[in-house]
């Protein structure tokens, strides 16, 4: 045991194994970290106490190391085998346990502890086998040294490579395979003082092919945990630069979600999208085919193109400009085959132009002039978006319609948020609009409201002005929609300014109360 | 033997490592730690202080024949001359020192974002302020007694960090006990009841004219001692008032005449919709008054000596002497004590306050406790006077970036001590001094700044110290030569857009007057 060490095939396989272990651990240990960090936010704390565990749990398996006495080879085998399947399985495991149950943050310490623990026991038995090798002071040396550059090695890996191409979850699983490989490797290295070594082999295939099992069905189990957030099977999620896309799917049921709020089912959609743009597009629509006229119609908000289906079914409109903030949704909305049928193909149409702008901004900065405008924001949840919903905001808009046109907003609902729906109302009505308040049962959504408002009388259209192929509305239902049941009457309101938001605190009040 | 300190060794370094290379890794997946760049920004004081020690420029070759020369182009020298353009006059000069017009309104840009540089906001004048409200009528802002909405602070205006959370307002209401919430219902009725008798209003020179010897006596004591002698005791109460003095004045408890602290609360209404304000803060305004009468500013015109020939003005610049009938002085006293030449000297100096001003360019916004981001963010015990949004006026609803416009008026230190702490700040500290200020309120911060621009003020505004009213009342009498007035908000002693407007516009009046005769 003295001189200068003899470089073999087996020391060298021994120390990339080194290599190896250590680049799987602190897999382990960073998708750990980076779950419980996507998961339950504050990055500095998950990272903290998911490191701190581990390191703790390490500390335990090196103390561990030393009642483990002979057989130290079979033991190794075993350990590998056990981290490759509990490691590979963590982010898995943690997923689906974050969607069905409770007991995240348990399980979560749990296996770091577990993995921690297998993990501390591997270099002080790879250290005992290879001391009869060389010198203890190149054991030490050559350990470490390997030990440090896989973790190099995997700490790179995982932001550049793993995170972006793989996911956490395939990210885990790919590991556990490297794992159960140095295991089956170390059974071939060792085959000498290694007892029982076919059961070992065995055991070995079965956990990759567990882990294959897992690799295939990965996006799978992503969309499975994200199922336990929806009610519905996901069938895209997206996160764009302003928001978080999901759609779901249960049989012909489509819905779209953003940032988690229901925007619509495809059950019932066309109730709202068939009463937030006929009843004031009709009668001018009527209006101008009899006088040999044409439409020009603006779309704010309403990047699923829906609204612009409907208003795509009147021959006198010209062109339609339609106004959204993200880009990834209005072109998901023209490619994705599911949801283009849905809006009829209405962003292939040769009339239809989509801008992806800030609303206000462009309203500010157009010079154009429209006949019909369809307001068709998110609900005013928050001072951002409760500007689009103030005096400022629908004189701004009062510049850009036509003298004889209209324009009709999303008011959120009636019944539900009565107070808020009231003071969008009077907001436009300060801001100099004439306003007709009417309002549909949507099943999805419960009952919702709308304004029209113009600056020239409106009258309901008549049968012949309304389009064919209406799924809902007709122009006999269309009075009735005007006329507000006792529970969602006016109520004295306040109008909506930048300076004041008043709208904006009256709907979080009055969500909150039937959110709780 | 070996294996056993082979297993120490290893228990010991592999965890070492993995702790070692934990902070690195940590680092890999969240943004890379930024380098802040910035630097600070001219502050003008460089031709100021030439005068100072004694720099005289040779005699200027051309002479130019004006009627009425105004001393300076911030608020009150742009005030008097919208006066005077007003009344249809076109012969005066606006001589300004720096690059550009505006003194404390000035403005800058980071990134295609507007911010302020100074003051921010015009509280709504109320309907005594006629003055202001006309000149909010010849700009559009009020239009058949309505305020041009996108002009006032948008919602929520608002807000105070305090107990680990932002709360809307900036008077501290949360855990408060019984008797200190009272103390602070007492202090507002006292307010309110001296508003309601219109004992103090803006401008203050009217009203302090025609106000009572009972309310003249607050300005022989300091805010503090009154507090105390009205038994004001609770910390809530007296950090509300000591951040006003500090906001409006750059003056501490210790350092505010009771008169001035007690005008800044009972001087306007109470609830209004305001305040009016910009991207850019008053700069606006200043654009707006140049739209008036930019043609006759002349920028990059330090005036350097002001004499007097026969019966006319001389005026020095460095290529110019001007000779005018009349004279309006819109710079500060100090400043013009550099620049009289063979007349009578000010008959008082007064204290100047300090400033530190920061603009921070963020690329991301910071988590939020409590609510959401407002206009004004104040943090409650921070020596600092908080941030502005300049980004808050913004009709987007989203917006990636943001500035933020820090405050901070340092009253720690004497005046003068002070100006030498700031003359020796470094950058780093300056930056350092900011985000670990920031950091109170947003311990993310780090994670969001990639650029703090800094100004230091020397002498950014005249300090109300006990005696004032009869300080500034002096230098109003002050008559160095016929045909002389001073507009500068010196003559107020509250720095103020509307003091300084009120100011210029009356020095106009005083001079046509003068010439009239």
């Amino acid at each position: 045991m003295s001189g200068r060490p003899v470089v073999t095939p087996v020391t060298a396989a021994l120390f990339i194994t080194v290599l190896l272990i250590a680049a799987c651990g602190l897999v382990y240990e960073l998708v750990a970290g980076a779950l419980a960090s996507y998961l339950l936010g504050d990055s500095v704390t998950q990272f903290s106490t998911v490191i701190g565990t581990y390191l703790f749990a390490m500390g335990i398996g090196s103390w561990l190391s030393r009642y483990i006495g002979k057989g130290l080879i079979a033991r190794f085998v075993i350990i590998e085998l056990l981290v490759g399947v509990i490691g590979g399985f963590s982010s898995t495991i943690l997923f689906l346990a974050f969607s069905y149950t409770d007991a995240f943050r348990p399980l979560l310490y749990g296996l770091v502890l577990v993995i921690g623990i297998l993990v501390g026991l591997e270099i002080p038995l790879l250290m005992r086998i290879l001391r009869d090798r060389f010198d203890f002071k190149d054991v030490v040396a050559n350990v470490l040294t390997f030990d440090y550059v896989g973790a190099l090695g995997a700490s790179l890996l995982f932001p550049l490579v793993l995170v972006p191409r793989l996911g956490l979850v395939r990210s885990a699983l790919v590991f556990g395979v490297v794992n159960v490989l140095v295991a089956l490797w170390s059974t071939r290295l060792f085959r000498e003082s290694l007892p029982r070594r076919g059961w070992f082999i065995g055991v070995g295939i079965a956990a990759l092919a567990a882990l294959g099992v897992g690799l295939a069905g990965a996006s799978r189990i992503t969309a499975l945990a994200e199922e336990g957030l929806y009610a519905d099977p996901v069938i895209l999620a997206r996160d764009t630069k302003y928001q978080r896309v999901v759609v779901t799917s249960w049989k012909d049921d489509l819905r779209l979600h953003l940032n988690g709020h229901l925007q619509f089912s495809s059950r019932d959609e066309y109730r709202y999208h068939e009463t937030l743009v006929h009843p004031g597009l009709a009668p001018l629509a009527d209006a101008a085919r009899a006088a040999g006229r044409t439409l020009r119609v603006l779309v704010l908000g309403g990047g699923d193109g829906l609204a612009v289906r409907e208003v795509l079914r009147y021959p006198a409109v010209q062109s339609v400009t339609l106004v959204d903030l993200d880009a990834e949704v209005t072109s998901l909305f023209r490619s994705h085959p599911r949801l283009s049928t849905l809006n009829a193909h209405a962003f292939d149409d040769a009339r239809v132009r989509v801008i992806n702008a800030d609303a206000f901004v462009w309203l500010d900065g157009a010079a154009d002039r429209f006949d019909y405008v369809i307001v068709d924001f998110p609900d005013p949840s928050n001072f951002s978006v409760g500007k689009l919903y103030t005096t400022a905001f629908y004189r701004a808009l009062a510049r850009r319609v036509a003298e004889h046109g209209f324009v009709t907003v999303q008011a959120t609902s009636p019944l539900f948020a009565r107070s808020a729906y009231w003071t969008i109302v009077e907001t436009m009505r300060e801001a100099g609009w004439q306003v007709w308040p009417f309002h549909v049962y949507v099943p999805s959504f419960g009952e919702w409201g709308y304004v029209l408002a113009g600056h020239a009388p409106w009258t309901p259209p008549s049968e012949a002005a309304m389009p064919a192929g209406l799924r809902f509305l007709s122009a006999r239902a269309v009075p009735a929609l005007f006329d507000f049941p006792v529970d969602m009457g006016r109520v004295a309101a306040q109008a909506n300014h930048l300076n004041d938001q008043v709208l904006v605190r009256t709907y979080e009040q009055e969500w909150a109360r039937i959110n709780r | 033997m070996v294996s056993r300190r082979a297993a120490i060794a290893a228990a010991v370094a592999v965890p070492a490592g993995v702790l070692l290379g934990a902070p690195a890794l940590v680092g890999l997946l969240r943004k890379a730690p930024r380098r802040v760049t910035g630097g600070f920004v001219d502050d003008g004081s460089a031709v100021g202080h030439a005068l100072r020690d004694g720099t005289r420029p040779a005699a200027p070759a051309r002479r130019e024949r004006v009627p009425i020369v105004i001393l300076g182009g911030g608020v009150s020298g742009l005030g008097a001359a919208w006066a005077l353009a007003r009344e249809g006059l076109r012969d005066f000069v606006v001589l300004e020192s720096a690059r550009e017009a505006g003194g404390n309104a000035r403005s800058g840009e980071m990134e295609g974002m507007r911010h302020p540089w100074g003051a921010h906001y015009l509280p709504v004048p109320d309907a005594r302020n006629t003055l202001v409200r006309e000149l909010c009528t010849d700009i559009g802002l009020l239009r058949d007694g309505v305020w041009d909405e996108r002009a006032l602070a948008f919602a929520p205006q608002e807000r105070l960090f305090q107990h680990g959370t932002w709360h809307e307002g900036i008077e501290p209401s949360f855990a408060l006990t019984r008797a200190e919430r009272d103390e602070l219902t007492r202090f507002d009725a006292t307010m309110a009841e001296w508003r309601a008798r219109d004992a103090f209003a803006v401008p203050s020179v009217e009203c302090a004219a025609r106000t009572a010897r009972e309310w003249r006596a607050l300005d022989r004591q300091t805010m503090g001692e009154w507090l105390t002698a009205q038994g004001y005791r609770t910390p809530a109460l007296r950090w509300l008032v000591d951040y006003g003095v500090r906001d409006d004045y750059g003056a501490s408890l210790e350092t505010a005449s009771a008169w001035a602290g007690v005008h800044y609360f009972a001087g306007r209404p109470a609830h209004d919709a305001g305040p009016l304000t910009w991207p850019e803060g008053n700069a606006w305004l200043i654009a707006r008054l140049l739209e008036r009468v930019g043609p006759r500013v002349r920028t990059n015109a330090p005036v350097w000596r002001v004499g007097r020939e026969g019966a006319r003005w001389t005026i020095d610049t460095a290529d110019i002497r001007y000779e005018a009938d009349a004279v309006i002085a819109a710079m500060p006293v100090h400043a013009l004590a550099r620049v009289l030449d063979g007349v009578s000297p000010a008959p008082v100096t007064l204290d100047r306050s300090p400033w530190l001003v920061a603009n921070v360019l963020l690329d991301r916004w910071p988590e939020e406790r409590g609510l959401p981001v407002a206009w004004d963010n104040v943090i409650y015990d921070s020596p600092s006077l908080g941030y502005v949004v300049a980004t808050h006026q913004s009709l987007r609803t989203e917006q990636a970036r943001s500035v933020w416009t820090w405050y901070h008026a340092p009253v720690e230190r004497d005046a003068a001590s002070a100006r030498r702490w700031l003359r020796d700040l470094s950058w780093g500290e300056a930056r350092d001094l900011v985000l670990n200020d920031l950091r109170r309120a947003h311990p993310d911060i780090d994670g969001c700044v990639a650029r703090v621009d800094v100004l230091r003020y020397g002498h950014a505004m005249p300090r109300p110290t006990p005696g004032f009213l009869d300080a500034t009342a002096a230098l109003r009498a002050w008559q160095p030569g016929p045909r002389f007035a001073l507009a500068h908000t010196d003559a107020s002693g509250l720095s103020l857009f509307e003091e300084a407007l009120e100011r210029g516009v009356s020095a106009a009046r005083q001079v046509r007057e003068a010439l009239r005769a």
